[in-house]
């Protein structure tokens, strides 16, 4: 019941559907006017019917109750029916409805639309003709059996089928239409609703006059009929004949109608009533079928044209825009068509060769294709055109801008099923590229074919079995050949007969072998052999062939070469006989010469080697074929074998001395030397070696070494200090008692930076002696003069000694020095006494030589008060000691001791400043008196450069030694010159003094100028206290006259000029014989 | 008889004299060390003791005057001087940069000690007079920063109240830091600070009158 619930329809639909079906059977009951039968048109059939057509099936339910109760109310109303009578009626009807709708259904399937013929001939057949059945028989039957206006069966059932199918005809299809389009809006343009105006007044107008019997034929009524179903299709029909049968209706019920007549007469009328209805409908509805299908038809085919023209555009696009350029040519090879891109490229249409006075072909080839393609083109067309076979050919193409390309055209017939050429259809490929690049490729394989030509090698190719087959350039030249050709002999091959004919006779046989042997083989050949030339020389070349192979493996061809090689052949030659040569010189010097290969194998030993030595070259190789060293004495095996590994390992050279044997018996002294030879890259080639005799040598250099090693202990052994020194001065070699005393090795000055001489100075010699000692070096090496002299050296341990050295130098034949040899000798004992002695007179000195008294006597009062002092406070001391409780007599004692030694002190300094005006001669020296001279110099020096004044010193060299005391002299010296100073005090400038010793006569003079003002009283100031100076004491120029007289000279003074005085004193010189 | 509470130093060239000296101050029971240089003398670790500096005028390496001199920067002990010549000037100068004495060789026995007892005495006083101002420096370190605030205004005679005020603290707070000064600086008096203070060098820097006005 839900179910049923769930489908039922609206209750308007369902209202309105009864409100119908009521409306039908008020037409139906308004129509029955045949007497006594009381069945008409039944229009609800159509209406029930049309409805479960639209219904779905679940719902028939529903408007089958809705029938029912419209039909029981029409009952009552109109019909009077017993009520089971009624519901069997309507059960017929509704069994009626539903078989119409389910065969409809069935047949068409949903929805029906009725648009086509197939439709309406099954709503006429099935829902018309057949579904009536159910009902007429029902109903007839019902009527029967119920009596109900006397009718019986066979009499009703006619009526009531027709009545039905009548309904169903007119009312269905309106149905339909009303219930399909509901919603539809009018679709109708102005034109057709003046149509449709016009066509409702005529459709009217005939209705009216036909059926109110005006006009004699009902059917008149047809051609506006048609025309209603032809133009404005089903809905056209249907509402034409709903309003046909109403008009119908209303006439026939009017009477007017033809259709109306007297009762007798009624029913047949009834019948052609009806009968005009059901054709008039099935024929409207079958024209409006068939029209509405024209409809469709030309519709369908409408799209159709348009959906083709579609596709026409796409193909011509697509011929467009194919990558390559399309053409068209008649069947008589008129261009009329070329694609886009091809018009596009030559820069022209198709319409654009056409040319008054030729064809449009010929135009198109004489415009476009190369002036050199064009006669080919035009007979290949022509051919192709005359045979209908296609077309292909390859030409060159002008473009747009001038540049002719290269295509390749193709075209093909395309023909009817006739086998007629209805159409040329063509293609051009740009195939400039390809074009391009097979020339390049030509281009490059005339290059190679030129190279092979030009190598300088002589090229020719053999086929798998040995047929020379090509020759290049050069060989032919080489052979006086133009062609290979030209070798063909008969019977025999052509590789035999060429080989004969070019190759030297002595190797002919063996290069046929060998090629032969190669063929057979495949493996390459190789070997020299000699070519007769075109003049007829034969020149040595070096023959080479090697096989070329397919993918397989198989030998396809022989390419062999042969290159001149009759140059190096020669000199190959040459070099063998310079080696023969150069062995037989090795063998004739008298040398002892061998070799080995790099890793000491013996390769060679020359005669005289095996002559003197007695061995052979077997002798020399030991068993696993390195060196046997039989010759070399077995003492010195072992070292000479460790050297020459040493050397053959580490490639450098060997040398060594050592005893080889003789073949008279016995060993000699042997210095064997060897050296690799290597190669460019700088590997060992071969170890050359030479054995030199050097006993007679050896012998002599070891006596030699005796001897050395003799002079050599004694010089070591000597108890002086030696020193040898190179020209140059540097210490070569140093005696032991040196090498002790500096505390050095002689190796150890090297890579100091300076030399070993300047390294010795500079480290042992005292820093106030090195300058000295330097110079004096310096000058005997420069002058070759001996050199001697006394200066402190540092000894091992630090302190300073005085040395005595001497060098002389050795000379050698030519008289060139080539050694010097150092002595020298510890002095210091000596030195250091003499030392102190001349220490003492040199204080003694300092101290006199100050020129005033005052000074003197104030260094005197300080010699004198040092002593004086420690005796006076060890004198308090002595006492307190003696006083003291108990008396210390022992550091009294002590204290006395220190008082004598004191006191004996300053007596001495009494005696010295006594000596000084004594001028004892016991410190008197020999020297000379420029080096006394030097040094009184010295200690005025500064004060010369204070005061401005120059020292003009000139003293003869030469001079005679002089007995002096040095300190003395010195003083006079220094006294003059500062009294020479003092006097120039007053004088501006040209302060000169002037020192000039000479030797005159006996005496040795010295004179000492100044430019000073002068002596007033040359006599007189000589005298003790006589002073022309404002502090001076009037002594210095007496302490200077009474030295010099102690000496046995004399002082005086001169004038000088223009001004100034000069003091002139004099020694006596030492006779000659004692300097 | 020789004592180590004081030494003489004797600088001189001539080894005789060095001598002579030693010996005669050795009989006096003196101890003594000789040098032959001043290089030597003061290059060599000398005992803290009280001492004398017998010093020779003429040296080999530098003038006894200059070497007086050098040294008047350090503490040394006072010189007496020795010359084998000496003339006005020198003495002079001598004298007046503080050398006890300026004797000539040669001198009697009896100058010579004089001299150097007096040199040792001298040296002595002021040694113990540096050992006692370094005692009050020390004292005077062992005060806290407070106290060393109060230390001045108490020497400069301001009252208690003023003093306090001064430094923003109550009179008897004042009170008890003042004592607190006069205890460790071990001062008997008012006084006794005031000279302490003195010595110290410690300013005064207040007075109570230009306060009060």
């Amino acid at each position: 019941m839900t179910r049923l619930w769930s489908h039922r329809p609206q209750f308007l639909h369902l209202g309105l559907f009864a409100a119908a079906y009521v409306l039908g059977c008020g037409f139906a009951q308004a129509l029955a006017i045949i007497p006594g039968t009381g069945i008409s048109v039944w229009p609800p059939s159509g209406l029930f019917m049309a409805t479960l057509i639209l219904a779905s099936r679940h719902s028939w339910p529903w408007w089958m109750l809705g029938g029912l109760f419209a039909e029981l109310f029409s009952n009552v109303v109109w019909f009077h029916s017993p009520l089971p009578a009624a519901v069997l009626i309507y059960a017929g009807n509704a069994l009626e409805a539903a078989t119409g709708a389910w065969l409809v259904n069935r047949t068409l399937g949903r929805p029906v639309r009725l648009e086509t013929l197939h439709e309406v001939l099954a709503l006429v057949v099935l829902g018309a003709g057949i579904a009536p059945v159910v009902s007429a028989t029902v109903g007839s039957a019902t009527l029967a059996w119920f009596g109900i206006q006397s009718q019986s069966f066979t009499e009703a059932w006619p009526l009531w089928w027709i009545g039905d199918a009548t309904g169903v005809l007119i009312v269905a299809p309106l149905a339909l239409v009303v219930m399909q389009n509901w919603r539809d809006e009018a679709r109708l343009t102005g034109a057709r609703w003046m149509e449709a105006l016009g066509l409702g007044l005529i459709f009217l107008g005939i209705a009216a006059l036909s059926l109110s019997d005006y006009l004699p034929f009902a059917y008149i009524i047809m051609p506006p009929l048609l025309w209603a179903a032809v133009r404005f299709e089903f809905k056209g029909a249907a509402v034409t004949l709903a309003l046909l049968a109403l008009i119908t209706a209303i006439f026939t019920i009017s009477g007017a109608s033809q259709f109306a007549g007297d009762p007798e007469s009624q029913r047949q009328k009834h019948i052609m009533l009806q009968l005009f209805l059901a054709i008039s409908a099935s024929s409207a509805l079958i024209v409006a079928a068939i029209s509405r299908q024209h409809q469709v038809a030309v519709l369908t085919l409408r799209q159709s044209v348009e959906a083709l023209r579609d596709r026409e555009r796409e193909l011509s696009q697509l011929v467009n825009l194919v990558p390559s350029h399309v053409w068209r040519l008649t069947p008589a090879g008129e261009p009329n068509f070329i694609n886009k891109r091809l018009s596009d490229f030559l820069g022209l249409d198709v319409v654009d060769y056409d040319q008054p006075g030729m064809s449009r072909l010929a135009a198109a080839i004489a415009t476009s294709a190369h002036p050199e393609d064009a006669p080919g083109i035009q007979e290949a067309i022509g051919h192709s055109l005359a045979t209908g076979k296609p077309f292909s050919m390859t030409w060159r193409v002008r473009r747009a801008d001038g540049v002719y390309r290269w295509v390749e055209s193709r075209a093909e017939p395309l023909r009817d099923d006739a086998g007629a050429i209805l159409h040329w259809y063509g293609v051009n490929v740009d195939i400039d590229d390809q074009v391009t690049a097979q020339q390049a490729l030509r281009d490059r394989e005339r290059e190679l074919a030129q190279l092979v030509d030009m190598v300088p090698v002589q090229i020719r190719r053999l086929t798998p079995e040995g047929e020379p087959t090509f020759f290049n350039k050069r060989l032919l030249d080489f052979f006086g050949l133009h062609d290979v050709a030209q070798l063909e002999k008969p019977d025999m091959s052509r590789l035999a007969a060429a080989i004969q004919t070019l190759v030297h006779p002595e190797d002919a046989a063996r290069l046929l072998k060998t090629v032969r042997h190669s063929l057979a083989t495949g493996e390459p050949y190789a070997m020299k052999y000699r070519m007769r030339r075109a003049d007829g020389a034969y020149r040595w070349v070096d023959g080479r062939g090697e096989p070329v192979r397919d993918h397989g493996g198989a030998i396809v061809q022989w390419y062999a070469i042969s290159i001149d090689i009759d140059d190096e052949m020669r000199a190959q030659e040459a070099l063998r006989d310079r080696e023969r040569e150069l062995r037989q010189l090795i063998d004739a010097v008298p040398a002892l010469i061998w070799s080995t290969t790099p890793e000491g194998t013996p390769s060679y030993i020359n005669k005289p080697l095996m002559d003197t030595v007695g061995v052979t070259l077997e002798d020399l190789t030991a068993p696993d074929s390195s060196r046997s060293l039989a010759d070399v004495h077995p003492d010195d095996r072992p070292v000479v074998e460790q050297a020459l590994a040493r050397s053959f390992e580490a490639g450098t050279a060997f040398a060594r001395t050592y005893r080889q044997r003789r073949s008279g018996g016995g060993y000699r002294w042997t210095e064997g030397r060897a050296e690799p030879l290597r190669d460019e890259s700088g590997s060992i080639v071969q170890w050359y070696g030479v054995c030199v005799d050097i006993h007679d040598l050896a012998t002599a250099q070891e006596a030699l070494r005796e001897r050395e090693r003799f002079l050599w202990q004694l010089v070591e052994t000597l108890p002086i200090m030696i020193d040898c020194a190179a020209p140059d001065g540097e210490p070569m070699y140093r005696s032991r008692q040196l090498r002790e005393f500096l505390g050095y090795e002689l190796e150890e000055l090297d890579g100091t930076g300076k030399g070993r001489l300047a390294g010795t100075l500079d480290a042992g010699v005292h820093p106030d002696d090195v300058a000295d000692v330097k110079e004096s070096y310096a000058r005997s090496l420069a002058t070759g003069e001996p050199y001697a002299r006394k200066h402190r050296l540092r000894r091992f341990d630090g302190e300073y000694r005085w040395v005595d050295t001497r060098a002389a130098p050795m000379r050698n034949s030519e008289g060139a020095i080539i050694q010097w040899n150092v002595t020298c000798l510890d002095i210091d004992g000596q030195v250091r006494a003499q030392e102190e002695l001349r220490l003492a007179q040199e204080r003694l000195a300092r101290a006199s030589q100050a020129a005033s008294l005052a000074e003197l006597s104030a260094s005197i009062a300080h010699e004198v008060n040092q002593p004086l002092a420690a005796v006076v406070a060890n004198s308090h001391a002595c006492q307190r000691w003696l006083m003291a409780e108990p008396p210390n007599l022992e550091r009294a004692q002590k204290t006395v001791e220190r008082i004598i030694r004191d006191a004996n002190s300053a007596a001495d300094v009494v005696s010295r400043i006594r000596a000084l005006f004594k001028q004892s001669v016991e410190t008197r020296t020999r020297t000379t008196l420029g080096s006394v001279i030097a040094e009184a110099l010295n200690l005025v020096a500064e004060e010369a450069v204070r005061r401005r004044v120059r020292l003009d010193v000139d003293v003869n060299r030469d001079l005679p030694l002089v007995a002096l005391d040095r300190v003395h002299i010195q003083q006079v010296l220094v006294n003059l010159i500062r009294n020479g100073m003092d006097a120039m005090e007053s004088v501006a400038h040209d302060r000169v003094l002037g020192l000039r010793v000479r030797a005159r006569g006996d005496v040795v003079q010295t004179e000492i100028s100044d430019r000073g003002l002068g002596v007033a009283s040359p006599e007189r100031i000589f005298e003790p206290f006589f002073t022309t100076k404002e502090n001076g004491m009037g002594m210095g120029l007496a302490i200077c006259r009474s030295i010099v007289e102690s000496h046995g000279g004399r002082l005086w003074v001169e004038k000088n000029e223009p001004h100034g005085a000069t003091f002139i004193f004099t020694l006596p010189a030492e006779v000659k014989a004692t300097a | 008889m020789t004592t180590d509470d004081h030494i003489v130093f004797i600088v001189d060239d001539d080894a005789r004299i060095r001598e002579a000296l030693g010996e005669l101050l050795a009989s006096h029971g003196m101890r003594a060390m000789a040098f032959g240089s001043a290089g030597d003398y003061v290059t060599t670790d000398k005992p803290d003791v009280p001492a004398c500096l017998i010093l020779d005028v003429e040296l080999p390496d530098i003038n006894g005057l200059d070497l007086q001199r050098q040294i008047a920067e350090g503490d040394h002990p006072p010189i007496v001087f020795i010359t084998g010549h000496g003339d006005i000037p020198s003495s002079v100068r001598a004298i007046k940069h503080g050398a006890v004495d300026f004797l000539t060789k040669p001198f009697s026995d009896a100058n010579l000690m004089t001299a150097v007892n007096a040199a040792i005495a001298q040296d002595r006083q002021k040694r113990s007079a540096r050992a006692e101002l370094g005692a009050l420096r020390q004292r005077y370190l062992d005060l806290t920063p407070r106290e060393r605030e109060v230390l001045p205004l108490v020497v400069s005679g301001l009252l208690n109240k003023q003093a306090a005020a001064e430094l923003g603290i109550s009179e008897v707070t004042l009170e008890i830091h003042r004592r607190n000064v006069m205890q460790k600086m071990m001062a008997a008096s008012l006084a006794d600070l005031v000279r302490i203070a003195e010595r110290l060098e410690i300013p005064i820097t207040h007075s109570r009158r230009t306060r009060g006005g």
